[in-house]
């Protein structure tokens, strides 16, 4: 090798050096909290951590959040389990996915419970609707009704097999007394599964509302009805009703944000604290709100476990149509 | 040292062994497949409901598998009973211990990492045990090359933040 | 259209803009170059940079990373026989070949070029058929999907090497590998053995690691001292690409990008399947199959020009329907969705300038590749003249800390291992480890299509000639399966010569 060539990478590492110290003397003026999302790094979850991420610099001098996604679901928690405990600044998230669904149908994944964590904050809130294939023209929850009552096959499309949106379908149409005739349909994505039922592949389809919004631009499919208490109020779906007002099971998709179990307690509500000064961000509300077509839904501790437990119930009352034995 | 080694060397290349190539991939994957169809009932549950379970695609695949193997095997003894030459890989026995020693190399180097929870520790090693093992005798080689394991570590962990 | 033209243009020629391609370019890259550094995790790695920044300089930023990651996966692929990117494996076959011919820089600008071209051509078609073409992907549902995958499946045929047989065992392994994990279709675990990081299937790029680039420097043991220091001072490497060699490339990038492009725009498909396709086109089409494998500049231009023209085409969906087409492209919508912009044909009324300033903007991502890339590919070529000593640790680290940084674990780094181990097992027994990496980009899409049928079907096989879409790809499976048996024969002819002579 020449001796310029030499030189050359002798200088190339030393302004690696430089600038390797330079970034970590920057990174120690504040205390670093990675928050890790188990879920893909498109997701909604990781979308809203990583907006709250760049705004904590904002509201904290002494915490900078740093988004993470490492998609893995329950393996990334179990991992982030063993890796952190109290006193470590790592948070992560988890939902009714992992705490009520996996815990169900498949503890043996999980090698964590809900006492191994610190209740921080909820990120967001969000009400899944059930779209239908447009040449159907269902409408309305009595249009649904009238058609599961001739259907001999209603074919669902939903992200992944066993998911939230899975389980709402399945105690949708299981309370319908059309459990039998549920055909779940599982897709890889909700962009897939929001094409499925446009183009007719499947009757149905349920969704975060933001992921079938293009296709109801489109024309493809109608918006059914919504997974919540009542009608939606704002947004692109508002008068949409409400599975709550028939008096069928519901729930809310709600994404926790935990830090390791024994966390100091006041640490915890300075991080708390920073999460709902970010969530109060009039251009953060307007972003979730118009964007992403969610909702700003601070927590305790008790709404937490009132959730999950909700969510467990459901899962339990219709295990056998989502994963019949 | 370094004769010795070279005298061993030397010895080593002489030693060969020749494998029949179509008999022992047929019958190695033959048995492969044999192997994942038993243990496919424990290893991957089905519901009754399934229209299509999630064994089919892995049997399927495992049955052609076999088939091809079946062929394989049924060419190679149809050669041996008509005297016609089989296809021989040789493997060279200084070429496989060397083989060794780098994979040595490399299970070491990701050992320590992860032992150390230090990648730069293994990182370190690797560069230096490669050296080493390719007899370099250049001082600035060894300055180089230990110097851009530290880089790399260094810009994986401070400016892309993967922290390891 | 045009009266977005001019504001977009507007919006796009900025300093800013022209400084973050150019960013964007030189770290796609220089990141895609190093094997195990992909152009997705790149992409994840920089996003946050994108986050203090306006839409457009953010995407350009993206778009930049992703273009020319299309390319730099092939620079490794040239020069040290490792692919840097799963999409660059096709690059591979003939573009070492051609560098241990002498012709390092020749290969490298053949596959820049090749590039650009399918850069270009797709973001052309994203320019002027973005919504009719995505209306068209749309229509493709789970059966079509099924009938393309089948479709790449035969490309076993034509990278099998000497036996076509032990090619087929070997992408049976590659299947059965990518079952690994949870049951795309019921969640149950397959072949996980209780390990809690298998749930999740394994990484292709971290496979891809041990396949090609970790056994690549076990394979350093074959060699003697004296082999594995290229002599390059005799090397008279000008880079020169001939006319008759431009010539033989025009088809093959035609066809490479048109390929690239129609993938490109089925979700779920992605860069390697295309240049995979591509190859295994050229390949049957060229007059000179026997240089396939061996240096084919056909080969590396269908490969590369596939692999970029794919970039334009997954945005189609994207900018279209909101449809991500593949896991880069799905990252970038997070960039637009946390800039407040939802993708889709409305966008183009309410926001209809930063559409068409983005799509533009895609043109010019290609030419500031092809520039950066004709003032790199001299530096590029210098590695083969790094000393070996150097080389394999550098190598090595770069695959481990791209294999942990994957899923910022070391279990992945084990993983590469185990498949190099395997690697090096099949060389023992001459089988080809291309057909297992295709095995593994196919498998998962190929069987969850095939059971997601048969369950809207109710296990009726209709269902896969239900549409004229499946019936021209089973038409061009069947001109696919033709050709690779006329091929097959014509192989086996001039070998039948000499032993009759001898007789």
């Amino acid at each position: 090798m020449k001796k310029h060539t030499f030189r050359r990478i002798c200088l190339l590492l030393a302004l690696v050096m430089v600038m390797s110290c330079a970034l970590s003397t920057t990174a120690l003026a504040a205390e670093t909290w990675t928050v890790t999302c188990p879920w893909a790094p498109d997701g909604v979850a990781s979308l809203v951590s990583q907006k709250a991420a760049s705004l904590s610099t904002e509201y904290s001098e002494d915490i900078t959040l740093v988004a993470e996604a490492i998609k893995g679901d329950a393996a990334t928690v179990n991992t982030w389990v063993l890796d952190n405990e109290a006193g470590d600044p790592g948070l992560v998230f988890v939902g009714e996915g992992l705490l009520s669904i996996t815990a169900t149908m498949d503890p043996a994944k999980m090698q964590f419970g809900y006492e191994d964590f610190a209740f921080v904050e909820n990120l967001y809130s969000s009400v899944f609707v059930l779209s239908a294939d447009a040449k159907l023209e269902i409408n309305n929850i009595e249009d649904l009704q009238a058609y599961v009552a001739e259907a001999d096959e209603i074919t669902v499309a939903t992200n992944g097999a066993t998911g939230s949106e899975a389980f709402l379908a399945a105690a949708l149409f299981g309370s319908m007394e059309a459990g039998d005739a549920l055909k779940l349909v599982p897709y890889q994505s909700a962009a897939e599964a929001a094409q499925a039922v446009s183009r007719g592949e499947t009757d149905f389809a349920v969704s975060h509302q933001s992921q079938i919004l293009e296709t109801y631009n489109q024309g493809g499919v109608t918006v059914v009805c919504a997974f919540d208490e009542g009608a939606i109020e704002n947004g692109p779906f508002a008068g949409v009703e409400g599975v709550g007002e028939y008096g069928y099971p519901y729930f809310r998709n709600r994404c926790f944000i935990m830090a390791p179990a024994g966390t100091d307690e006041e640490k915890v509500a300075e991080l708390k604290a920073l999460y709902d000064d970010i969530l109060a961000d009039e251009e953060v509300v307007e972003w979730l709100h118009d964007t992403m077509l969610l909702e700003v839904d601070t927590m305790d501790v008790e709404a937490v476990e009132e959730h999950v437990a909700n969510v467990k119930g459901i899962v339990e009352e219709y295990i056998d149509i989502v994963q019949p034995e | 040292m370094k004769d010795k080694l070279d005298k061993l060397g030397a010895r080593l290349q002489t030693k060969e062994i020749r494998i029949p190539v179509d008999l022992t991939v047929g019958i190695l994957f033959f048995l492969l497949g044999g192997v994942v169809l038993l243990i496919m009932p424990q290893q991957v549950a089905i519901s009754e409901r399934d229209v299509v379970n999630g064994r089919a695609f892995p049997r399927l695949l495992m049955v052609l598998m076999m088939f091809c193997c079946a062929l394989l095997v049924g060419k190679e003894i149809y050669k041996i009973a008509k005297k016609q030459p089989l296809e021989y890989k040789t493997v060279n026995l200084l070429v496989e211990i060397k083989a060794l020693i780098i994979l040595a190399i490399l299970i070491i180097s990701y050992l320590l990492a992860k032992w150390t929870d230090l990648f730069v520790v293994g990182a370190v090693f690797c560069a230096l045990a490669f050296l080493i093992y390719f007899r370099c005798k250049k001082p600035s080689y060894y300055v180089i090359t230990v110097g851009m394991a530290v880089g790399i570590w260094a810009a994986f962990r401070f400016l892309l933040n993967v922290r390891f | 259209m045009l009266q977005h033209i001019i504001p977009a243009s507007g919006l796009l020629f900025t300093l800013q803009n022209i400084l973050w391609i150019n960013i964007g370019v030189f770290i796609g890259a220089v990141f895609a170059a190093i094997p195990g550094l992909t152009v997705i995790l790149c992409v994840i790695l920089f996003l946050p940079v994108t986050y203090s920044m306006s839409a457009i300089p953010g995407m350009m930023f993206l778009l930049g990373i992703y273009c020319a990651g299309g390319y730099g996966g092939s620079v490794s692929a040239i020069l040290i026989n490792t692919p840097g990117t799963p999409h660059a494996a096709a690059t591979m076959l003939d573009g070492h070949p051609l560098s241990k011919q002498g012709r390092t820089k020749a290969a490298l600008k053949i596959a820049l070029y090749a590039s650009t071209f399918g850069g270009v051509f797709s973001a052309l078609a994203l320019l002027f058929l973005g919504p009719q073409v995505a209306k068209f992907a749309a229509q493709l549902g789970t059966p079509e999907c099924f009938m393309v995958c089948v479709f790449g499946l035969t490309i076993i045929a034509g990278v099998s090497g000497k036996s076509m047989i032990r090619g087929i065992i070997a992408a049976c392994l590659g299947l059965l590998i990518s079952c690994i994990g949870s049951d795309p279709m019921t969640s149950y675990d397959r072949f996980t053995f209780g390990v809690g990081r298998l749930y999740l299937g394994l990484d292709l790029a971290v496979c891809l690691i041990g396949l090609f680039a970790l056994v690549e420097i076990v394979s350093r043991a074959e060699k003697k001292p004296e082999e594995l220091h290229m002599d390059t001072s005799k090397m008279h490497d000008n880079g020169l690409i001939t006319k008759a060699e431009y010539k033989r490339m025009a088809r093959p990038t035609l066809l490479g990008s048109l390929i690239g492009v129609i993938v490109g725009i089925i979700p779920g498909t992605g860069a390697s399947e295309a240049s995979w396709f591509s190859y295994s086109q050229a390949r049957n089409m060229s007059k000179h199959k026997e240089e396939f494998g061996h240096g084919s500049v056909e080969g590396v231009a269908a490969a590369e020009s596939a692999n970029n023209a794919v970039t334009g085409a997954t945005l189609i969906p994207l900018l279209t329907l909101g449809i991500p087409g593949d896991g880069t492209v799905a990252i970038m919508l997070s960039a637009l969705m946390i800039n407040g912009l939802n993708p889709g044909l409305s966008l183009f009324t309410t926001q209809g300038d930063i559409m068409y300033a983005i799509m533009l903007g895609l043109i010019l991502v290609n030419i500031f590749m092809l520039l950066q890339g004709k003032i790199l590919t001299p530096l590029f070529a210098k590695v083969v003249s790094i000393p070996q000593e150097i080389l394999t640790p550098i190598i090595v680290i770069f695959c481990f800390a791209g294999a942990y940084s994957v899923n910022k674990n070391y279990f992945d780094v084990a993983v590469a291992l185990v498949f190099c181990v395997l690697a090096w097992l099949l060389r023992k027994l001459d089988m080809p480890p291309v057909p297992i990496l295709l095995g593994l980009v196919l498998g998962k899409m190929t069987e969850t299509n095939f059971r997601r049928a048969l369950l809207i079907s109710n296990g009726s096989p209709k269902i896969f000639v239900s549409s004229v879409y499946c019936w021209i790809f089973i038409a061009l499976i069947a001109v696919a399966v033709f050709t690779i048996l006329r091929g097959k024969v014509k192989e086996k002819k001039p070998q039948a010569e000499p032993v009759t002579k001898e007789e």
